[in-house]
């Protein structure tokens, strides 16, 4: 894109497009494997592709990255002076992801993952294709996986393998969710802003006087979540109004996908 | 009568156990055959073989129309043969109408006709007061009534139900009898496992005995409990066959 001058408005489709292509291949391997297992392959894939890429130099620009041209203001080459520019980008693109998967959650499709997550024996007795639908969702969240990052490389001027293949965004990506409220639509949304608030705030608190001590806070909040509350804070929060609402001892559990 | 399934020289190996060995029988549509034996005699086994969850070593599985050997198992739920598990596997986290849901959306993507037929069917098999109870919170006999409508909502023709009694008490025996038979009346092909004979006596018109994997026996119910073997191998030289309310019924 950097050598031939294409838009990074095209960029970013293209990207989204190569991103389904490549998942193909690592979806049909890393799909063997269930649960944590699977998570781990992927991250592992990402390692992989990161450590070819630093290698093989000439391919890609190797460890040193490359910086993307200055163009001042050019909304075409999504470039802009002002910084609220990024902002509005990056909250049309939250709403596209959000659009998208309120869409799945209420479509049959919706119903074939929670299915394939809780039994894919079960869920293949009852006619689901439980590999094209790991399929089919790993796609799609390729391709918005691929849209976020070329906007972040818009963003910051500069791609490495370091940053394309980062450990620590495979991990956040998942993190939020995990804390955020696993299957639900608003939960990556709040597990985001809390943990990348709390992440922010603790590194200007504690970063300056002992390194790594917000590191260690940080990784404390997520083993209590994941220990106490594997629902999620949306699942805290459901419980909640379960109780308030319904006053008594009536329980809402994991806020169960209803028809 | 037109044949439904159509089981020939099935056979299957795990390690040195023969699970099931050279198995044959066939269904007749809108039939109720039911495979009785004594534990570990390849009953559940052979519904595994049918449905796509094993491969089989040997043998054919012939459902209308169609060689099954190789298929996967949502292949084999869409061309009509749907079945229950042993220990009901209900989608816990799921209420009972997204459950069924899942099962109608195999016949249509549309949520307000996967919702219109699963409703149907949950309150076909009696479930309508719990529609809205996540899965994971009902009792065994509505764990099984949900399992049934699942099954029932992929719309089948044929029903392969896997021990849908056990752990019943014997009024909720009753119902699950009358359920089947409601079943069948509606025109369902159904093979069912099953331990408790008076059910099966109310609801089978042919039985297959299967023991250590193999058949020894199979014919109409009547000829099957009075049967030698049968008797040596599984129902016990005290075996009296009394008739049951549920017979009636049949």
């Amino acid at each position: 894109m950097i050598r031939f001058g294409v838009s990074p408005w095209i960029g970013i489709l293209a990207g989204g497009v190569v991103a389904m292509l490549a998942s193909l291949p690592i979806g049909a391997v890393c799909f063997r494997l269930r649960g944590p297992y699977f998570a781990i392959a992927t991250i592992a894939t990402a390692q992989v592709l990161m450590l070819l890429f630093l290698k093989f130099r000439d391919f890609a620009w190797g460890a040193e990255g490359t910086t993307l041209p200055n163009l001042g203001n050019s909304p075409l080459m999504m470039q802009f002076d002002a910084k609220a520019a990024y902002y509005y980008i990056a909250l049309a693109m939250l709403a596209i992801g959000l659009a998208i998967t309120y869409w799945i959650e209420r479509s049959w499709i919706g119903y074939y993952l929670v299915a394939v997550g809780e039994d894919e024996d079960a869920a293949e007795a009852i006619g689901v294709n439980t590999l094209r639908v790991k399929r089919h969702i790993y796609l799609i969240s390729a391709f918005l996986t691929a849209m976020a990052g070329t906007f972040y490389v818009q963003y910051i001027y500069f791609i490495d393998p370091n940053t394309a293949f980062s450990f620590n965004v495979s991990v956040e990506a998942a993190l939020v969710s995990i804390v955020g409220g696993i299957g639900t639509l608003w939960g990556p949304v709040l597990g985001t802003v809390l943990l990348e608030a709390t992440s922010a705030l603790l590194q200007s608190w504690l970063g300056g006087s002992h390194g790594g001590v917000q590191l260690t806070v940080y990784g404390l909040i997520l083993v209590a979540v994941i220990l106490w509350r594997p629902t999620g804070l949306l699942g805290v929060l459901a419980e909640a109004y379960g109780r308030v609402v319904r006053a008594g001892p009536a329980r809402i559990r994991e806020a169960p996908l209803d028809g | 009568m037109a044949e439904a399934l159509v089981v020939r020289n099935l056979s299957k190996r795990f390690g040195g156990l023969r699970a099931v060995q050279d198995l044959s029988f066939s269904v007749n549509e809108r039939e109720t055959v039911a495979l009785i034996g004594p534990n570990g005699a390849g009953k559940t086994t052979s519904f595994n073989l049918i449905t796509g969850y094993h491969r089989p070593d040997a043998g054919s599985v012939f459902a209308f129309g169609r060689e099954l050997v190789g298929l996967r198992p949502h292949d084999i739920c869409a061309h009509g043969l749907a079945r229950t598990f042993q220990v009901a596997r209900p989608f816990g986290k799921m209420t009972v109408l997204a459950n069924v849901m899942t099962g109608a959306f195999l016949r249509d993507k549309k949520p307000e006709i996967a919702r219109a037929r699963a409703r149907e069917t949950i309150d076909f098999v009696g479930l309508s007061a719990k529609q809205h109870t996540p899965a994971g919170d009902l009792t065994t006999i509505d764990q099984r009534r949900l399992e049934m409508a699942r099954a029932l909502a992929t719309q089948p023709r044929l029903l392969l139900l896997d021990e849908v009694m056990a752990g019943l008490n014997p009024a909720e025996i009753d119902q699950a009898v009358a359920l089947v038979a409601r079943l069948s009346q509606r025109g369902l092909t159904i093979v069912i496992v099953e331990h408790v004979m008076r059910a099966i006596m109310a609801v089978a018109r042919h039985i297959v005995v299967l023991d250590h994997g193999q058949k020894i026996a199979e014919g109409q119910p009547q000829e099957v409990v009075a049967n030698e073997e049968v008797i040596r191998a599984y129902l016990g030289t005290g075996y009296v066959h009394a008739a049951t309310p549920g017979e009636a019924r049949c």
